[in-house]
């Protein structure tokens, strides 16, 4: 298997490659206490026609531009959904807003997780706090088409029971016999009956074919070497891994420099890289 | 084989005039005791052509330190591009800045399949006159291949003891050459002309120790240097070489809202990978958070990444980041320590 992760270019160029589309808010769901997921149609109601691990700069009026991960799966229609944490005025604006307010949107940006390579194969998901958002949208995607797939193995590690994202639909995924569904919290906590550690101490539980199987990862930047190695120990190949970097970025079109590591764009040539082209990329891990 | 002219010294400010009145002209004019800029000229008697460097490259022409990208309408987010090019001639500039203008083409038009329409409309819109020049002890263009550039330039002037050696070399160049003075040079002009490129060569005495294309593969090999902290130590994270740098082309985005909450300009702006921030993200994690790494960044996307992809430094030798850094460190020390060290691993 030859992981496929394709480049994606702007729709629209010429003078209004900067310019954001203007879209709507249609509906909100606050998730935790710090997270709110916006659903968003294009006021001219075209798909965004993104892929999964993708990303798109939101815009919000007077606050500037920002890199967000698509959390809806493509198979979804009419709409899209990303995740917000509330951390900066940007964000913050967009835990305020109400639904069937304005916002731009340029994109969608990036390789994005291919799909294609998990088709037949047991796919792990190894999530950490927010890089849940955009493995939903692969989640989502195999749910959509489940028969392509083999398992569906997801690791979810999560600060504290109160920031877990999606609850009610991690009850859904487990319903299918298939699915094999565990979420970490990282201490101790009241009210919490499940797995207690960092999220790598949910490998022991994690049963696959080294050749069989195709992980994708996202979470902070200090979970990936640990994952990585377990991935190892596991004797997965490193082009069956598929990881999602977070970079500072601005254009999201390879131009301003911001998400330059070695010889890469990460908005550009990731955010999805595969471990075996991030072992030779420096800085990236 | 371009038509060879002479413009007689005496000649030059009539020329410069009547372009200047029909386009805007930017030009290096004097600044203070010792400096030069390039600047919009009003008085072709400013322009000066005896200068050695300029404190900022010419990029600013075609990329400013802070252009409007769109105004954005409170509630319809309806955007007005600010993509604008009147007609222009950039005046004066040296092949190594010349080379850098053709390295931010590559980078702003072609580079990841993406065009810049607001460097585009300024590119295009301009007309290049280049004049050939004599180095300082900042100048290492031998070593990176820009002392000769010629390409990218409508017109090229070679110094001579009469005035200049001029050449249009594009059919915009023709055209601006047409309302100059001008004679057929002589056997002399011809001469000194030939002679100038071989001149100049001689007296670039600051040398990479290595060939360009070797750059990439040495700095691998010093990935792990000390001299990324030693220089470190010495720098300040003020951003001034890369704000002067002719090819260094991050920029900043910023949005500013107007004082009726109507309308937003957005707005680019330079930004430099030696300023703390530069890779932090949402959250607080900085992705280049210490000092050392920023400036290998610098040497590195510089030496290697650029290098590696486009198949030249991004580094036209024009001296100025040596000559302006607030701390005193030179580009081409740092470069040669590395070589060094890398040649030794290998020796």
């Amino acid at each position: 298997m030859t992981a496929s992760l394709v480049r994606s270019y702007p729709k629209r160029g010429g003078d209004l490659l900067y310019a954001p589309q203007p879209a709507h808010i249609i509906r909100t769901k606050q998730l935790t206490a710090l997270e709110r997921m916006l659903e968003i149609r294009f006021a001219d109601g075209q798909d965004l026609g993104h892929r999964p691990g993708q990303f798109v700069q939101v815009s919000v009026f007077g606050y500037g531009e920002a890199p967000i991960s698509i959390c809806s799966s493509p198979a979804r229609k009419g709409s899209f959904e990303m995740t917000v944490r509330n951390m900066g005025g940007l964000t913050a604006a967009l835990h305020r807003a109400k639904e069937g307010d304005t916002i731009g949107i340029r994109g969608p940006f990036g390789t994005g997780f291919p799909m294609g390579c998990m088709q037949k194969m047991d796919c792990l998901m190894v999530a950490g706090g927010i890089g849940m958002a955009p493995l939903r949208s692969v989640i989502d995607t195999v749910l959509a088409d489940r028969d392509r797939y083999g398992r569906l193995i997801v690791l979810y590690g999560s600060r504290a029971p109160g920031d877990i994202l999606f609850t009610d639909e991690i009850e859904g995924w487990k319903a299918d016999e298939r699915n094999q569904i565990m979420v970490a919290v990282d201490r101790e906590a009241p009210g919490w009956s499940g797995h207690v550690g960092v999220v790598t101490t949910l490998f022991p539980q994690v049963k696959v074919k080294p050749d069989g199987v195709a992980a994708s990862l996202c979470g902070p930047p200090v979970m990936y070497r640990f994952v990585l190695a377990e991935l190892h120990a596991m004797r997965v190949p490193e082009n069956q891994i598929f990881l999602s970097l977070e970079r500072r970025m601005k254009c999201g079109m390879g131009k301003c420099g911001h998400c330059q590591i070695d010889g890469r764009c990460v908005c550009i040539d990731g955010p999805v890289f595969t471990a075996e082209e991030t072992r030779s990329i420096h800085e990236s891990i | 084989m371009a038509q060879k002219a002479v413009l007689d010294a005496a000649n030059l400010a009539a020329w410069l005039g009547k372009i200047r009145g029909r386009s805007s002209v930017m030009a290096p004019v004097k600044r203070g005791r010792a400096s030069f800029a390039f600047s919009w000229i009003d008085d072709a008697a400013e322009v000066r052509l005896d200068y050695v460097r300029t404190v900022l490259s010419p990029k600013q022409a075609f990329l400013p330190s802070r252009e409007p990208l769109m105004t954005v309408q409170r509630n319809s987010l309806q955007v007005s591009s600010a993509v604008a090019g009147d007609p222009f001639v950039l005046f004066g500039i040296h092949p190594c800045d010349l080379m850098a203008v053709n390295q931010l083409d590559w980078s702003m038009l072609k580079r990841n399949n993406v065009e810049d329409p607001y460097y585009r409309a300024r590119r295009q819109a301009a007309a290049i006159v280049a004049v050939d020049c004599m180095p300082d002890k900042y100048c290492f263009c031998t070593s990176v291949g820009s002392c000769s550039t010629r390409e990218g330039a409508d017109i090229f002037m070679t110094p001579v003891p009469a005035g200049y050696l001029v050449e249009a070399l594009t059919d915009r160049g023709s055209a601006l050459l047409k309302s100059a003075k001008t004679r057929g040079p002589s056997k002399d002009d011809e001469a000194a002309a030939q002679a100038f490129p071989e001149r100049k060569r001689r007296r670039t005495i600051l040398k990479i120790d290595a060939h360009a294309a070797e750059l990439p593969d040495l700095f691998d090999l010093a990935y792990s240097s000390e001299a990324w902290e030693n220089t470190a130590k010495r720098c300040y994270g003020c951003g001034t070489c890369t704000n002067v740098c002719p090819t260094c082309f991050c920029f900043d985005v910023r949005e500013l809202a107007d004082l009726t909450l109507e309308t937003a300009s957005r707005w680019r702006q330079y930004d430099s990978c030696q300023f703390a921030d530069f890779a932090l993200v949402a959250g607080g994690h900085n992705f280049r958070g210490d000092r050392p790494d920023r400036v290998r960044h610098r040497w590195f996307r510089k030496f290697v990444y650029l290098n590696r992809e486009h198949g030249q430094p991004f580094c036209v030798g024009c001296g100025r980041c040596s000559q302006q850094c607030t701390a005193g460190i030179s580009l081409v020390d740092v470069i040669n320590s590395v070589i060094a060290e890398a040649k030794e691993k290998v020796a």
